[in-house]
């Protein structure tokens, strides 16, 4: 061992002992006991329909774009259940552990945590919420949404999105793991150094704060590079770069921007890790270390991170205002120049999150000014959205408030955020509730985008579209709650009430705290709400069936094809004649569907190996949390051992035929479109074709072609 | 040597809504940002509602027109309809053009604004201080694991969890930290400034107004953050030195071994003043030398893991202070 442990560590089993399992602790026990009930649910479920072969067949083991996605989104869904539950607990200990005379219970001086509890759980909150939560529900937006927006047939590199995800996921587990065994990082979910050096953080919870980004980290990076190079080679013939569907810009924006910025971030969790595991001294206060150069590392990732977050949702809410405005995006042009200028700007701003590091005032005023001129870009956007709306025919269908509360919280979060700029007004208010309160005006905008943009693209991928009563009362309860939250939280921040406290002093600050809980009320009110919509939608599933058109007035190419989309995305690759092609079709009256001449489509095969490197790759965070070196060793080589096999597999390719294609293709025209083979959860009728073996010619079995037919030919 | 505040702190006040909810008193509301009473902090409050007026200035506008445009129209509205229009110089002008002079704007206040509150040296209190001369008074402080010590190398003592400063008169900060990071903010006079480990950080106020004021950290540096709070008492002139005198006859003194010992994780539950009538000089350079050289302090595990216990000890060992 390289460096000095508190507490026992045995070559078997590493740190771990019977004393990390935290059994004594009810709320953990109780979390557990819910945790294990639902398990037993799902896996007997499973069981029970002898769905094992189905969920392994077309989930596990799928390459498909669209499942992928769909995946993807779930898993932000959990996560974004579990971060909300620690925000509750969050608020109801603030509102309960104020002033020296306030109660406490369950160990705790004042509320019912203790502050190591406390620091667990914001940390947790933060990192799912941002890593773990909106990565996830984006990403899996884009992954479904980008492929048919540009009429391609898959990802570029099938495989390597199967991998992103299980990645993604692994760590998302691993976040959970902790839960239960061990405990998490207590410190803050962007890590403080030294306060992550072993001296001070001598637990394994920073470890799992550590290898869970770090695996999203690698997710992360990899669907970025997918989505880039999809986007750069895949588009279908005819669609130039300025007739680009503008979510697929935000997308290639933003993935330029995760492309260069994750890989910083790598090198900060790395660095930390070799003091931590090594005993090296990079961030450490004495030894020669420099901990300034952990903060530049982190938020030279952290600042590009937000606008990773931030540009996909400005791509949804220009792809849904324009539909149910009912007109062509105003601006088209400079929507385009905004995102790359925001994406550009993004990378010279970060140092806003230490302005009050001790810079000298000619390095904070360049930073302030570089951060003020995101405002410029940002301000454009909000304008082109706002004369997208003038001269045409508006209508509040549910994706289209949700759209509108984004446009209502940018507005809210740019304005603070303008303030946070202006470097006199941080020192006043760095780490404190108004910057939390500025930051989740932004994450919440985030939120309500991807809110819209399942409300709008749900019909395209599972060929019904969801109700719409309980949906619009979840909206306006997560409206009420949004408003109770942080209106007070601004207060609080003029009163200088800082972030991370697990007590109050202050007694004067209380009537704020009790408001905020009773906004945390209306959001408890609003997730049962979005349950009732959830289950209310899939029952009567049959009243809502769409055609490929679902709201009428949508204008991009994902519209083109059947409602679910079919394994293949489209029968024949469609030729692009002008920006907002669906539009252009409609309008010059061919938007029939071609129908005819099938040909055998080539797509890629299931495979099973992302899976077990996503496993695989839990196992060796696992064994080095704890330090368990035999079992990471173990891992690692299976990990090697398992991408070496797969890099010998040529046989990774599959046929549609030609016939199978006109029978999915004929039963999506026959006006029943239920009875289309979805791409969704819904059906059994799934389609067995994917693992139909490659007959004749083609890109199957040895032959190398050099581009298989899923990409789009030439433009 | 005495500073007076030249800046008028009402017509702002009128400005804000928000002061109305400050119902009384400054202490009272709690909104301590609101209530500066020491130049830095005014300084902020000035420029803060400055920047407030300008963005409001275009942000009611901007929602003025969404809620028209969403209204006038909305399908079946009167509204024309022009489903093709999608573009105009004009518009594209102006969408460009305000964002642009609003920055534009806005950076030059900033920039005035950095300077004018630059911790090392505030143009305001050094303009203040040309005009009135005198001396500056210092403190060295010493963030540890969780509790806060004000040395006044001057005057060779040291206090523990409470800052006392006389009114009107610049205090010019040195400040290091023993373990972790913590920030220093005392809101109502002076804004933050990071207290880092191994390195010295500077900050300067000037009290306006005699009074009791809150300080803590506002950066999170382990378990004892919440109880991590001083109060800041700013006397007048002769009340510091009378102050300063009653300190120096504290028969505590303080060197670095017996700082050694002070320095260890301590959650300051119950609040812990103390004063030290001596001081080891350059206490605050050796600390800063030590622990650039390696020294920690390192938090056991008793502290984290099994914080139940420890703040139950801990309670029961103090006498429950209130503040
Ligand atoms: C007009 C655009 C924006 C400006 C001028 C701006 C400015 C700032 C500044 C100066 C800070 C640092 C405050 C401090 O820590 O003292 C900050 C923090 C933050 N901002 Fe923004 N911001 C903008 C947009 C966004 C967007 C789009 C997002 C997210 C999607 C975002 C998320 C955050 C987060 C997460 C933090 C705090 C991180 C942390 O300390 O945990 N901001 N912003
Ligand atoms: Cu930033
Ligand atoms: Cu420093």
């Amino acid at each position: 061992m390289l460096v000095h442990l508190q507490g026992p560590w045995n070559p078997l089993l590493g740190r771990l002992t019977l004393q990390q399992i935290p059994y004594e602790n009810p709320i953990l026990l109780g979390t557990f006991i819910f945790a294990a009930i639902l398990g037993v649910i799902v896996l007997g479920a499973t069981t029970r329909y002898g769905k094992w072969g189905y969920v392994w067949r077309e989930w596990l083991t799928t390459v498909d774009h669209k499942k992928i996605g769909v995946m993807y989104c779930l898993v932000g869904l959990v996560m974004l259940f579990r971060g909300f539950i620690d925000a509750l607990m969050i608020r109801t200990q603030q509102a309960i552990a104020i002033g020296p005379n306030s109660p406490g219970a369950l160990g705790a001086v004042h509320g019912y945590l203790t502050p190591f509890h406390v620091g667990q759980i914001y940390t947790a909150h933060g990192l799912i919420m941002v890593v773990f939560a909106a990565t996830p529900l984006l990403v899996g937006i884009m992954n479904i949404i980008v492929p048919l927006q540009i009429g391609a047939r898959d990802m570029a590199y099938p495989y390597l999105n199967a991998l992103g995800l299980w990645l993604t996921t692994a760590g998302g587990a691993l976040v959970m793991l902790s839960l239960f065994v061990g405990n998490f990082a207590h410190g803050g979910w962007y890590g403080f150094v030294p306060y992550f050096e072993l001296p001070y953080s001598p637990g394994v919870g920073v470890d799992y704060w550590m290898w869970a980004f770090q695996l999203s980290v690698l997710g992360t990076t990899m669907g970025s590079i997918n989505l880039i190079a999809t986007i750069v080679k895949m588009r279908a013939p005819g669609m130039t770069w300025m007739r680009m569907p503008i979510f697929t810009w935000a997308s290639l924006s933003t993935n330029l921007i995760a492309l260069t910025s994750f890989p910083v971030l790598m090198v900060a969790l790395g660095l930390l890790g070799m003091d931590r595991y090594l005993g090296t001294h990079f961030y450490t206060a004495g030894m020669g270390g420099n901990l300034m150069l952990y903060n530049d590392l982190f938020w030279i990732w952290g600042h590009p991170e937000v606008y990773f977050l931030i540009l996909p949702a400005f791509g949804m809410m220009s792809e849904i205002i324009p539909t149910f405005s009912e007109k062509t995006l105003f601006g088209y042009a400079t929507m385009v120049i905004a995102s790359f200028a925001i994406g550009g700007v993004s990378w010279g701003v970060w140092l806003h999150h230490f302005f009050t590091m001790a810079a000298a005032p000619n390095v904070n005023s360049f930073y302030s000014i570089t951060t003020m001129l995101v405002g410029i870009p940002t301000g454009v956007k909000v304008f082109n959205w706002i004369f997208t709306m003038y001269r045409g025919r508006v209508r509040y269908e549910l994706p289209m408030l949700w759209a509108l509360l984004a446009l209502f919280l940018l507005l809210v979060g740019g304005m603070t955020g303008m303030m946070n700029a202006f470097a006199s007004n941080d020192y006043m208010w760095h780490n404190g509730l108004f910057v939390v309160a500025h930051f989740h005006m932004m994450v919440l905008l985030i939120a309500a985008s991807v809110f819209g943009a399942v409300e709008y693209w749900f019909p395209k991928v599972f060929g019904f579209k969801l109700e719409q009563k309980w949906g619009k009362w979840f909206f306006w309860f997560m409206v009420l709650g949004t408003g109770w939250v942080f209106v007070p939280m601004f207060f609080l921040g003029m009163a200088g009430m800082t972030r991370r406290l697990d007590y109050i002093p202050y007694t004067q600050w209380a009537p704020y705290l009790h408001i905020t809980l009773v906004g945390m009320a209306f959001y408890v009110v609003a997730v049962l709400f979005f349950v009732a919509h959830l289950y209310v939608s899939l029952r009567d599933r049959e009243k809502n069936r769409v055609g490929a058109d679902a709201w009428g007035t949508s204008r991009n190419l994902e519209w083109m094809t059947h409602s679910p989309v079919p394994a293949y995305n489209f029968a024949f690759i469609p030729h692009v004649n002008a920006r907002d092609e669906w539009a252009w079709r409609k309008e010059n009256g061919i938007a029939e569907l071609h129908a005819g001449d099938y040909e055998d489509i080539h797509m890629p095969k299931n495979t099973g190996i992302p899976l077990f490197l996503g496993l695989l790759s839990m196992g060796l965070a696992f064994a080095l949390v704890w330090r368990i070196w035999w079992l990471a060793l173990l891992c690692l080589v299976l990990m090697v051992a398992l991408i070496i096999i797969r890099s010998f597999d040529r046989d990774t390719d599959t046929t549609i035929p030609a016939r199978e294609v006109e029978r999915v293709e004929r039963a999506a025209r026959d006006g029943s479109s239920g009875s289309v083979p979805p791409a969704g959860v819904l059906g059994d009728a799934v389609i067995a074709t994917s693992t139909v073996r490659s007959g004749s010619g083609g890109i199957g079995g040895n032959t190398t072609s050099p581009r298989p037919s899923w990409a789009p030919r030439n433009r | 040597m005495f500073i007076k505040n030249k800046r008028s702190k009402t017509w702002p006040r009128l400005v804000l809504p928000l002061a109305l909810l400050t119902l009384g008193g400054c202490s009272r509301s709690g909104l301590f940002l609101l209530e500066p009473e020491g130049l830095i902090s005014q300084t902020f409050y000035h420029y803060f509602m400055l920047d407030v007026g300008i963005m409001l200035l275009i942000i009611i506008p901007t929602v003025v027109l969404t809620i028209w445009a969403m209204w006038r129209y909305r399908k079946g509205g009167n509204g024309s309809y022009h489903p093709q229009w999608s573009h105009s110089y004009a518009i594209e002008a102006v969408v460009w053009g305000i964002p642009l002079l609003t920055v534009g704007v806005l950076s030059y206040l900033s920039v005035k604004a950095i300077y004018d509150v630059n911790p090392y040296n505030p143009g305001v209190i050094a303009k203040a201080q040309q005009a009135a001369g005198g001396d500056p008074v210092e403190v060295d402080v010493i963030a540890t694991d969780w509790r806060w010590l004000f040395i006044y190398p001057q005057q060779h003592i040291a206090s523990v969890d409470e800052l006392v400063v006389p009114v009107g008169t610049p205090v010019r900060f040195r400040l290091t930290s023993t373990s972790v990071v913590n920030d220093f903010i005392i809101p109502q006079l002076v804004g933050m400034i990071d207290v880092m480990p191994g390195m010295r950080t500077k900050q300067a106020l000037v009290a306006d107004k005699a009074g009791t004021y809150v300080g803590y950290s506002a950066d999170y540096s382990g378990a004892g953050l919440s109880w991590m709070h001083f109060q800041t008492k700013a006397v007048s002139p002769a009340q510091f030195e009378q102050w300063v005198q009653s300190a120096q006859q504290s028969p505590q003194h303080l060197s670095y071994a017996g700082f050694n010992r002070f320095a260890r994780p301590y959650i300051a539950v119950g609040g812990d003043q103390q004063i030290f009538g001596q001081v080891q000089p350059d206490l605050f350079d050796q600390v800063v030398g030590e622990v650039m050289r390696g020294k920690v302090w390192p938090t056991p595990m008793a502290m984290t893991e099994n914080m139940v216990n420890y703040m139950k000890k801990q309670r029961a060992e103090q006498k429950a202070g209130d503040y």
